[in-house]
């Protein structure tokens, strides 16, 4: 077992993977369904499959920020949750630093790419276990990938991460009933943080806070990535927050990547009729601002039985005979932007 | 333009809740005022009292509430006074309320038709049958497609934003004259947000409706409503026309709010943040509820409590703050130039 974090810098399983030409995490048609079954007597027979996730193409780069947006079911939480080893996917590939996260590794191998993979929880509220106290919860993370590490070291540890992101030492000692919204999500941030990553997915983790607490964790996240040099994918509904935050931002709509591109970009030169639409239907702060709105009709499809073609042609604007039969690949139109799109609007 | 007396106008309003840790000076002397056919907005952030404004007014506060002080007058009769029979008729009839979440407003074990028809009946005095045809006009008005038949589901059958449409259907067909929407449009995504918004704007208009809009949503506020109040700490600190205050905030609460929403017509910059946590309300600051957050606070915003200063009394621009004419708070080009300026240097 290693037990320090040199030692884990030490492990070379990640030889192969050069920073300036590979994306840090590439996930390659990435498909998550769950089953439905439907129980009789004596067997249980799968009557459909929930397709959260269906066919995902996405990558990261190496300290940068990755916007996800999409509205409610459509497969962002679960992407993520792939994407940290916490559920197997059902078909594709996830590739860290060029190693496939999911094909057979020795114990310790699995462990050294976790630590550099952690993830913060949307809801501060139910994602702390309430029995245990901060310091044993920020400890957690060292009992399992340091088991050597000494009591009196991890206390440290925990102390200089509480530090880090505005906490004080007398916090550790308390249980988390006692803390805001916000503070707790600090606590979160804290405890994917404790081990090093060098990848937090963020999974909607200002949306359950007040505007003015928000504010104080996108500055907090914002700083610590400078400081430790993260690369964070941000998860969130809410797009003028997905544009503070996001490098590159990615569009999901039922499971799918609808459009990719760097943040300037994907405002000034919308492609995709679903993130035109998405973009519009964003109430502004400011009452000067008169716009006309193109209103979606209907709701989001259910990911049991999604539309053939695009996910998107019965509310698109856009949608001719092609769209309900063959669905779109995602296309690099521009350098570094792509669509999936029979028709986008560049 | 305005008529000259207010449909609600609320003075000096107290409520507390009696708790086992202490009394919650919920409302601490709040007024504010709706006119005929106008949307008002109702802002601030959560546990300043929004909610408990709205429950005060219909008297449904939880047992253990109560307003103790003020008036509230509806078209000219204090609700506060009135018997309980007659604020029964008053319940609904004139006054008609919208939840927040519409997956929790409607009862999951009774059909759609039942639970709208016994409140029309009752109200409108018509029979069983009379009334299901009113419900399904209603329905039809909101944009539920085949509402004939639909009428026969249950609230489970409904998506969200259907969900929202049914109780915005059940709340008009009263006819009401003052409709009071409690955050509406948080539990939904943002393409259903802007169907329920277009939605709203358009049955206040037709129906000539005053409505209360209560949110944090400044963009919400933004859209759809004409003046607003902004509540902190259980107090009104601000109000007036939107656009007046959006541009020209005299209170420093309201522009720290403004400054710490990301938004999507600036670049990436710091978000302004307002330190510390919204105020608990069993002991709050004393003074100004707001000196322990606001960084213009001096010695007099600790000890008195600011008075209701009214600038313009045309547009009834009001404001609580001891330093409101020393301070220049104005939104424009400038600050923002600055705060990308201060962006760049660190």
């Amino acid at each position: 077992m290693v037990s320090t974090f040199e030692e884990y810098e030490a492990i070379d399983m990640f030889s192969e993977w050069n920073p300036k030409t590979q994306p840090i995490i590439n996930l390659i048609d990435l498909k998550k369904w769950f089953p439905i079954s439907e129980q009789s007597i004596l067997f249980s027979r799968v009557v459909a499959q929930i397709k959260a996730v269906d066919g995902v193409n996405l990558f990261l780069n190496k300290g940068e920020t990755l916007g996800l947006v999409g509205e409610s079911g459509c497969g962002k939480s679960t992407t993520a949750r792939v994407t940290v080893k916490l559920e197997e996917p059902t078909e594709g590939s996830i590739y860290f630093k060029g190693i496939d996260i999911f094909q057979p590794m020795t114990r310790e191998e699995e462990l050294a790419i976790k630590r550099q993979l952690q993830m913060v929880f949307q809801d501060p509220y139910s994602s702390l276990n309430p029995r245990r106290m901060v310091l044993d919860l920020i400890k957690e993370p060292f009992d399992i990938h340091f088991p050597d590490m000494t009591y009196e070291e991890k206390e440290t540890r925990v102390l200089e991460i509480l530090a880090k992101v505005g906490l004080e030492d007398y916090h550790a000692l308390r249980y988390p009933h006692e803390f805001s919204g916000g503070q707790r999500q600090r606590i979160g941030i804290a405890r994917a943080l404790a081990i090093h990553p060098e990848v937090i997915l963020l999974d909607e983790p200002v949306s359950a806070l007040d505007v003015s607490v928000q504010a104080q964790i996108l500055n907090l996240l914002h700083d610590l990535q400078i400081e430790f040099n993260l690369t964070y994918m941000f998860i969130a509904h809410d797009l003028s927050v997905i544009k503070h935050v996001s490098d590159r931002v990615a569009v999901m709509y039922l499971g799918k990547i609808m459009e990719m591109s760097p943040t300037g970009e994907l405002f000034r030169k919308t492609a995709h009729p679903y993130s035109v639409s998405l973009l519009s239907a964003i109430p502004r702060p400011d009452p000067r601002i008169k716009m006309d709105r193109i209103i979606l009709e209907g709701d989001v499809p259910s990911p049991v039985n999604p539309p053939p073609g695009c996910p998107f042609h019965p509310r698109c604007y856009k949608v001719q005979e092609i769209c309900s039969k063959v669905s779109p690949p995602l296309d690099e139109l521009e350098p570094g932007h792509f669509v999936a799109c029979h028709f986008p609007e560049i | 333009m305005k008529m000259v007396k207010p449909i609600l106008d609320a003075q000096d309003i107290y409520t507390y809740f009696y708790t086992e840790s202490g009394v919650v000076e919920a409302l601490d002397g709040v007024s504010f005022d709706v006119y005929h056919g106008e949307p008002v907005g109702i802002v601030g952030e959560s546990g300043c009292g929004k909610t408990v404004t709205a429950k005060s007014t219909l008297r449904i506060l939880d047992k253990n509430g109560k307003t103790v002080a003020g008036k509230i007058l509806y078209k000219g009769v204090d609700l506060l006074e009135l018997p309980d029979l007659q604020m029964r008729k008053i319940r609904g009839k004139e006054i008609a309320m919208i939840f927040q979440d519409p997956m929790t407003s409607l009862n999951p074990i009774f059909k759609i038709d039942d639970q709208m028809t016994e409140v029309i009946a009752l109200h409108r005095n018509c029979s069983k049958k009379e009334a299901l045809e009113y419900a399904i006009e209603a329905l039809e008005q909101v944009g539920i497609a085949d509402a004939a038949s639909r009428v026969k589901d249950y609230p489970h059958q409904f998506s969200g934003g259907q969900r929202q449409r049914v109780l915005i259907a059940r709340a008009l067909a009263l006819q009401p004259s003052l409709l009071i929407a409690d955050e509406p449009t948080t539990a939904l995504d943002v393409t259903i947000q802007a169907q329920i918004l277009e939605l709203i704007k358009e049955m206040q208009k037709k129906h000539g409706l005053a409505m209360m809009l209560i949110t944090h949503n400044l963009g919400v506020v933004a859209e759809t409503t004409k003046r607003v109040h902004i509540f902190y700490g259980g107090r009104v600190v601000e109000s007036g026309p939107t656009e007046d205050i959006f541009i020209d905030p005299k209170h420093p609460y309201t522009r720290a709010l403004f400054d710490s929403i990301p938004s999507l017509e600036k670049d990436k910059h710091r978000l302004t943040t307002i330190p510390g946590l919204v105020p608990r309300l069993i002991n709050p600051p004393k003074g100004c509820r707001f000196h322990p957050r606001c960084k213009f606070a001096t010695e007099i915003c600790m000890r008195e409590r600011p008075p209701d200063i009214i600038i313009d009394k045309q547009k009834a621009r009001r404001v609580q703050c001891h330093h409101f004419d020393e301070l220049d708070l104005h939104v424009d080009e400038t600050t923002m130039q600055e705060r990308t300026h201060v962006k760049e240097e660190a």
